[in-house]
């Protein structure tokens, strides 16, 4: 029976669905979103081809090609089809080996020893030894590089070379998510011993990866070419992917029409418009990105937990998710719905539906019958989801009596703020931010930096005595269920006593020509994929 | 010749001037290059801070990093960019063209196109001329260019199925297609320019037209188009091209914009950039090349003067 690829995807789409995802708010958005969504499909119809490049957009610059030193997002979608390091992500979010082949544990979890995989070659011809690991390890954690991601690798007290195949490494405590550090490459890449003393890493790059870098014009686009010596063969297909910066959505979506791009990211309402476009699917899964507003909990009365919560009732998670994602994304807990089994089930989350009267039974408990006091708000309109959360916020405290200053600035004055709140202990900087958790290399990540007491993230000094002991354990337990369940019973805690207020995980969406066939989504938000996608036609 | 040196003069006046200004509120802007380094997510411990800061020369005292990077200016170092490493001069260098091409097709565009509709309003007798001109007068003014841009693309891919090649291409590697890339951004800048000029050359040259020696001319038998050019329009012209010296300045300003939503990589783009980046070295040698390119401007315009009325004289 003939099969499109549409129909091969919706298929697949059903049974792959990751579980969670489906949650109210997500269900109503769904229909609101009109044409069915296929969420990451394992493969398309067909037989991989060799040959084409890729033409498609990059929506933000990357400033700068450095692995180690770059917190923006979009430096990392422009490196990553470069490096690699020795773990990599397969499509369902397990760890997998890439630059080891394998690896063994002891010690207790405090050594980890990796066999690297043999004649893997980087782009400019030498190979790989345990030496460029060596190397690129130690240059993420010497604080002269400033790596904004170094948390992620500090585990690791030494990098030892074992033999010119064999790297050891050596941590002070056990610490289970280091595996998913390297895989998750924020800060990780494995490059050549002494490249970045000879080169500008900025807009230079040699690594292992698929692709080669062979042009990085800054603001205009960047060219890669195939690796023909990929260790992974007999990927990739593509001869090569031009990716050029369209910040302007509609610029985006003109290309994708014209047939000039083959590929960009969208934004739900910029999806919406490409309904009844011919040639072009629109790909739609949970990405790690939780919104969320991070709180100061050392302003008065935000010092109480009844308050917080309180306050958090008083908003109706679908609206935010209405207003600000356009429906395309699903209500989630501290860790984004959709992360393997570490998050909780949306549909068992509280707040999903406003309850004001419970709302206001909490602060009249709390000593505010009437609310009565003022709390400011920051965001920027750099991204108007978050405009659009605070706003919602802001008019549902109404209900309580309790006003919001909402204040926007500028993102770098926003971040500067920020980090004056987190430095000074939430004396000064601001009380309420609005932003967003992006990937972290597991549920460790956003749990023990914002509300441990030892927490470099936490926000105006949150403790909680019951959780403190709970959260050290789960990030050394090597045993995922009993992980898991301390990491549910955290998340719990943590939703009731509301340090944070989080809305939902929103949805990666991704237009793509149907020349395009092989490629999946991620939930890291990373086209990872790209590696396996051919052009046909 | 004593004109042009007091000028020269002037302008390193106005030059430091703008250097102190510029430097001072870069500097004054809630954040520096460490928080962005960290980002919104990522961490920077108080031990990596103090080691950017130092990296980049931010932790000496302000008059030190000014009269530092104006020794550096003068000697023609501009400096690295702290996000991308690369020599701002360079920077510099490769991007203005883009920069240059789009000011100077845009006044290219709306001189070519403006004045003639200004002076077409301005004797025209047809009551329906008029208004058309002064209607598309209207919209131009109104209408803000960045609206106009995202209207260009949606109906050139929607409506004319065409658009641009989307790798930037200069003018000498081909020619033919880098003019495509600047016919939509050209346009959507020279719009709302156009109105100001259409609107300044038909009251300029009203007012001409209605001067003695116009009469005169008439008299002696020169033909009207004769009349329009020899006599008129040169007259009109002086704050005709005093409007578009000034229109330079806002010219500046649009291409920010206009580039960022065509993909341009030019100096407006690369500008507005740095400033969210914090990229001081990048955002301080940008305003100083765009300063300088404006008091160059406004020194041709002045100079121009002279040939259009013999009258005016510089000592």
């Amino acid at each position: 029976m003939a099969r499109s690829d549409s129909d091969a995807r919706e298929r697949v789409s059903r049974r792959t669905f990751l579980g969670g995802g489906l949650a109210l708010g997500g269900l109503a958005a769904l229909e609101t979103l009109g044409r069915g969504w296929r969420p990451a499909p394992a493969w398309a119809a067909g037989t991989p081809k060799r040959g084409g490049t890729l033409v498609a957009a990059q929506e933000v610059d990357p400033v700068s090609l450095d692995p180690h030193t770059n917190s923006n997002f979009s430096a990392l979608q422009g490196y990553e089809h470069i490096y690699e390091s020795l773990t990599m992500y397969d499509q369902k979010m397990n760890v997998v080996p890439c630059l080891a082949q394998r690896w063994e544990i002891t010690n207790g979890g405090k050594t980890y020893t990796f066999h690297l995989r043999p004649n893997v070659k980087f782009h400019n011809g030498q190979p790989v030894t345990a030496d460029d690991v060596k190397y690129s390890i130690d240059r993420v954690l010497d604080p002269k590089t400033a790596s904004p991601w170094i948390s992620w690798l500090s585990a690791i007290k030494e990098t030892k070379v074992v033999d010119p195949l064999t790297v050891q490494m050596n941590l002070d405590a056990p610490y289970p998510d280091l595996l998913g550090s390297f895989a998750g490459l924020r800060a990780s890449g494995i490059m050549p011993r002494g490249f970045a003393e000879r080169e500008n890493l900025k807009i230079k790059a040699i690594g292992t990866g698929p692709f080669k870098l062979v042009e990085y014009a800054p603001q205009d686009h960047i060219t890669y070419a195939r690796n023909g010596d990929y260790w992974n063969q007999p990927l990739p297909y593509l001869d090569g992917m031009t990716f050029k910066i369209l910040t302007e959505e509609n610029a985006r979506l003109a290309a994708l029409r014209a047939g000039q791009i083959q590929y960009a990211a969208l934004s739900a309402q910029g999806a919406a418009q490409l309904q009844n476009a011919s040639g072009i699917t629109v790909m739609k899964s949970p990405n790690a990105w939780v919104s969320l507003h991070y709180i100061n909990v050392s302003k008065k009365p935000l010092d109480d937990a009844r308050v917080r919560r309180a306050l958090r009732m008083a908003v109706d998670t679908g609206e935010v998710i209405q207003k600000a994602a356009y429906g395309a994304a699903v209500p989630s807990g501290p860790i984004p719905t959709g992360y393997g089994d570490w998050s909780l089930d949306p549909r068992t989350l509280p707040y999903l539906k406003a309850d004001v009267d419970g709302a206001k039974k909490l602060l009249a408990e709390a000593g505010y019958p009437n609310g009565g006091f003022t709390v400011e708000m920051s965001c920027s309109p750099q991204y108007p989801e978050f405009v659009a959360s605070t706003l919602v916020v802001q008019e549902s405290l109404r209900r309580l009596n309790v006003t919001a200053n909402v204040v926007q600035m500028e993102w770098g004055a926003f971040v500067a703020a920020h980090n004056r709140e987190l430095q000074t202990g939430g004396k000064e900087g601001g009380v309420i931010f609005a932003s967003a958790n992006t990937f972290r290399p597991g549920p460790d990540g956003y749990i023990y930096p914002y509300f441990s007491s030892k927490g470099t993230l936490n926000d105006g000094g949150y403790r909680n005595p019951r959780l403190d002991p709970l959260m050290v354990e789960a990030r050394a337990i090597s045993n995922h269920d009993q992980r898991r369940s301390l990491y549910v019973q955290i998340q719990r805690t943590l939703l009731e006593d509301s340090p944070n207020w989080w809305w939902y995980a929103k949805y990666n969406i991704e237009a793509l020509s149907t020349k395009l066939q092989g490629y999946a989504q991620s939930f890291t938000g990373r086209r990872i994929f790209l590696k396996t996608a051919w052009l046909s036609g | 010749m004593r004109y042009l040196l007091r000028r020269g003069l002037w302008t390193v006046v106005a030059l430091l001037g703008v250097s102190v200004v510029i430097f001072l509120l870069v500097h004054f802007i809630p954040g520096t290059i460490v928080d962005i380094l960290g980002g919104g997510e990522g961490q920077l411990s108080p031990e990596q801070r103090t080691a950017v800061m130092h990296e980049f020369g931010l932790d000496r005292p302000l008059p030190v990093q000014y009269a530092y990077w104006l020794g550096s200016m003068a000697r023609g170092n501009f400096g690295w960019s702290f996000r991308s490493g690369q020599p701002v001069g360079q920077l510099l260098v490769s991007r203005l063209p883009i920069t240059i091409e789009l000011a100077v097709l845009s006044v290219a565009g709306v001189a070519g196109v403006g004045i003639p509709l200004g002076i077409l309003a301005s004797v025209s007798g047809s009551l329906r001329v008029k208004t058309a001109v002064q209607v598309i007068g209207l919209l131009g003014l109104s209408l803000p260019n960045f609206w106009i841009a995202v209207l260009l693309i949606i109906a050139a891919s929607y409506l004319f199925h065409w658009l641009p090649a989307l790798i930037y291409v200069p003018p000498w590697t081909q020619p033919w297609v880098n003019l495509q890339q600047m016919f939509l951004p050209v346009l959507s800048l020279a719009l709302g320019l156009a109105a100001v000029v259409v609107r300044m050359t038909r009251s300029s040259m009203l007012e001409v037209l209605g001067q003695e020696y116009v009469k005169v001319a008439q008299a002696k038998g020169v033909t009207r188009a004769g009349v329009l050019l020899r006599h008129a329009l040169r007259n009109a012209l002086i704050p005709i091209i005093t409007v578009l010296g000034l229109q330079m300045g806002y010219l500046l300003g649009g291409v920010v914009i206009t580039e960022q939503i065509f993909g341009l990589p030019g100096l407006g783009w690369m500008l507005l950039n740095g400033v969210y980046q914090r990229d001081y070295p990048v955002v301080q040698a940008t305003v100083m090349l765009f300063a300088l390119t404006f008091i160059v401007v406004n020194l041709a315009v002045d100079l121009a003067y002279t040939y259009l009325d013999p009258r005016i004289r510089y000592q």
